[in-house]
């Protein structure tokens, strides 16, 4: 398993938007990749759940993949989360 | 009576979204927005609202109202994930328009009033009202028909899903 944790920076944190483009990017991994707040956690493949964190600014988000390719999607989900959140 | 002929008969492995806001029941096509105009959050339509209240589409629980009250997602009992979006870029309006009436969690029946928005504040910011439908887990359904291109009143057909 390949994990990293980032505090969110974005204003809005998780919204619509960015939780449409977070799986979009998730998916483009075999590996399972969870996401995890302190208050819960959620499969960051499905848009319901992602954006059910309700992620605010501030918040730190712990990314896990697991799987074969878990190093490239920790590292595109890293760099996609310092792009956009 | 009438009531009957008006509705469309969901077929066994089927389910029935009502409209959430009266209004023009359009397809995504018309959302200037990709996220949604190309469904990036899943299949769906919008609705350019002529009432500024949100009622539940189906029977079902909220499964989350955002903190800024511009979106609500509803899991129905039928297992379909909807996420009702008021307008566009809405978030950044930072709830100012909208009064929550439900919370995450709790049970609603199709009709029961979720939100409600004031049309005239999030055009004065300057922002689109359209407010895209939207079935996030549309990949589990074979098919997802819209009923577009007409008035709804809430609760009229605007989708029917196949699995």
């Amino acid at each position: 398993m390949t994990e990293f944790k980032y505090v969110i920076t974005d204003e809005l944190g998780i919204h619509a938007r960015p939780a449409g483009m977070l799986v979009k990017e998730a998916k483009k991994f075999a590996s399972t990749i969870k996401l995890a707040t302190a208050a819960k956690t959620v499969d960051a493949k499905g848009i319901m759940g992602v954006m059910s964190l309700g992620a605010k600014k501030g918040d730190e988000v712990t990314v896990k993949a697991d799987g074969a390719d878990e190093a490239d999607a920790a590292a595109a989900l890293e760099a996609f989360f310092k792009a956009n959140l | 009576m009438f009531d009957f002929f008006k509705k469309k008969q969901p077929k066994a492995n089927g389910s029935i979204i009502g409209a959430p806001i009266e209004g023009e029941a359009v397809p995504s096509s018309e959302i200037s927005d990709p996220t949604f105009g190309e469904e990036m959050l899943g299949k769906g339509m919008a609705i350019k609202p002529t009432v500024g209240k949100v009622y539940a589409p189906v029977d079902g629980t909220v499964a989350m109202v955002f903190d800024t009250k511009h979106a609500i997602t509803i899991t129905s009992n039928e297992g379909a994930e909807i996420l009702i979006h008021v307008g566009l870029d809405t978030v950044s309006l930072k709830g100012e328009p909208f009064t929550a009436h439900v919370a995450a969690d709790q049970k609603v029946k199709k009709g029961d009033l979720l939100l409600e928005f004031d049309m005239d504040a999030i055009r004065a910011a300057g922002l689109d009202t359209i407010s895209p439908v939207i079935i996030c887990n549309s990949d589990d359904y074979k098919e997802v028909k819209r009923f577009t291109g007409k008035q709804v009143k809430p609760g009229d057909d605007i989708m029917e899903l196949e699995k």
